[in-house]
């Protein structure tokens, strides 16, 4: 009798922590996680607004923001902090979710930032794959002109 | 051959006590190796094993987004179709039970499914493993892997070969979990294609602009959940060979311990005996 009880006293609070957690939004600021495969550059950090390069043209994410599921392209992410200084990380690809609760987490394959980045390298391997890109094996080209695409964005990041 | 000669040309000498001696020296000797070798690797593996776990906690969070996002979609299986399960393991053995955990999961797996699912094997050891039992489900095995953490460019090789057996409509990642240092469990990650996010009912929730979201959704899922469960994997794997070659390291050294007793008990017979006749013989002169 008492642990059916205890059951069901469980189960409505769960029930109403459940409604909390999509209806409620808990708290003004935005959260941000930032993570790559093999490291977590934010988790759960309180920032201001964040510029994504998406597939679909360039977005700005501030606080409160409905839901929504954007695949990036390779540009510049910028991440701009409650004090309002600016992060710039280049990403190569990946997929940013904004989630109900004011979350944005970024899943990129690989994020570097610009002033890492070096501009003679990034000018050889452009010229090297447009060489590639005009091969004749489908695979090679296609390889290539993805290679380009990448190298084409970092060119206009890097300084 | 050699050892058989060996003790019959110690026998031919006569003296018995001297061969069971050099015997146990051997023993000794060869055991004292076994336990420089275990040490050695256990040390290699604790010093691994930092990585691992690092590796690990990145690629927790990394894959955290996406059970975030399947979490508020909750997408549905198909529990006609058939399934596919990755097993995630590796290549090398001395590890504890680590490869035998997750092939007994797998099996369990596909009982459960009435045998209605392919088996693709991550590693040697569970694709050898699984053959033995299933020989007809294992439809691809990849080997090579494991050795280091895993990165994302293998992963999605990998996923590009998993992709070419063919649309499968329910995908189940099994992997052993790391849940401390001393355990792991066996547990699944699932990756649901495209249509079963399009039809999920959570979906409402986000709000979309480009179509094709929900297949890239699907691959970089799977290949998500592949890296993080590799990367589990690896760790536990890493930490179970620490505790199997320090449980060794343990054993060899309780066995150093016998046989030099032994060693010193059978050479002081020898003495002892040897003592005797030369006393026996000294006093029989006079």
């Amino acid at each position: 009798m008492f642990r059916q009880a205890l059951r069901q006293v469980a189960k409505q609070s769960t029930v109403v922590r459940r409604t909390y957690a999509t209806e409620a939004v808990a708290s003004d600021a935005l959260k941000l996680s930032l993570a790559l495969p093999h490291q977590t550059l934010y988790s759960d950090s309180e920032v201001e607004q964040v510029n994504l390069p998406s597939v679909n043209g360039d977005l700005g994410i501030l606080a409160n923001h409905i839901p929504i599921v954007e695949q990036l392209r390779p540009g510049l992410l910028e991440i701009i902090s409650k004090t309002g200084e600016t992060e710039q990380y280049f990403v190569s690809g990946g997929i940013a979710t904004v989630q109900p609760g004011n979350k944005l987490t970024i899943s990129a394959i690989e994020a570097f930032k610009p002033e890492q980045i070096d501009t003679h390298a990034v000018k050889n391997l452009i010229a090297d794959a447009q060489k590639r890109a005009e091969s004749s094996d489908e695979v090679v080209a296609a390889e290539a002109t993805i290679e380009l695409e990448v190298l084409e964005a970092l060119s206009h990041v890097a300084k | 051959m050699f050892r058989l000669g060996a003790r019959q040309v110690a026998r031919s000498t006569g003296a018995r006590n001297y061969a069971t001696l050099r015997e146990i020296e051997m023993r000794l000797k060869s055991i004292k190796n076994i336990e420089k070798i275990t040490n050695t690797m256990k040390v290699v593996a604790s010093t691994r094993l930092n990585k691992a776990q690092r590796a690990m906690t990145a690629s927790r969070v990394f894959h955290k987004s996406e059970a975030e996002f399947l979490e508020n979609t909750e997408p549905e299986k198909n529990a006609e179709e058939k399934t596919l399960l990755v097993v995630v393991s590796s290549d090398k053995g001395l590890c504890g039970s680590i490869h035998s955990q997750i092939s007994k999961y797998a099996r369990k797996r596909i009982a459960e499914l009435n045998g209605n699912a392919d088996v693709v094997a991550i590693g040697d050891k569970v694709r050898q493993q699984l053959t033995r039992t299933h020989a007809d489900s294992v439809k691809l095995a990849f080997n090579g892997i494991g050795k280091e953490a895993p990165n994302f460019y293998e992963v999605a090789l990998m996923v590009d070969e998993i992709k070419k057996l063919g649309e499968y409509a329910n995908i189940e990642v099994l992997y052993n979990k790391f849940t401390s240092g001393v355990s792991f469990e066996p547990s699944t990650f699932n990756a649901y294609t495209a249509a079963a996010i399009e039809a999920a009912q959570g979906l409402s929730k986000y709000d979309l602009e480009s179509e094709d979201i929900s297949s890239t959704a699907s691959e970089f899922g799977l290949a998500n959940s592949l890296l993080s469960a590799m990367a589990e994997g690896y760790a536990s794997e890493i930490s179970a060979r620490r505790n199997a070659m320090d449980n060794a390291s343990k054993n060899a050294g309780d066995m150093i311990n016998k046989y030099t007793i032994l060693y010193n008990r059978s050479r002081q017979a020898v003495i002892t005996n040897e003592l005797v006749d030369i006393i026996t013989g000294a006093s029989s002169l006079d």
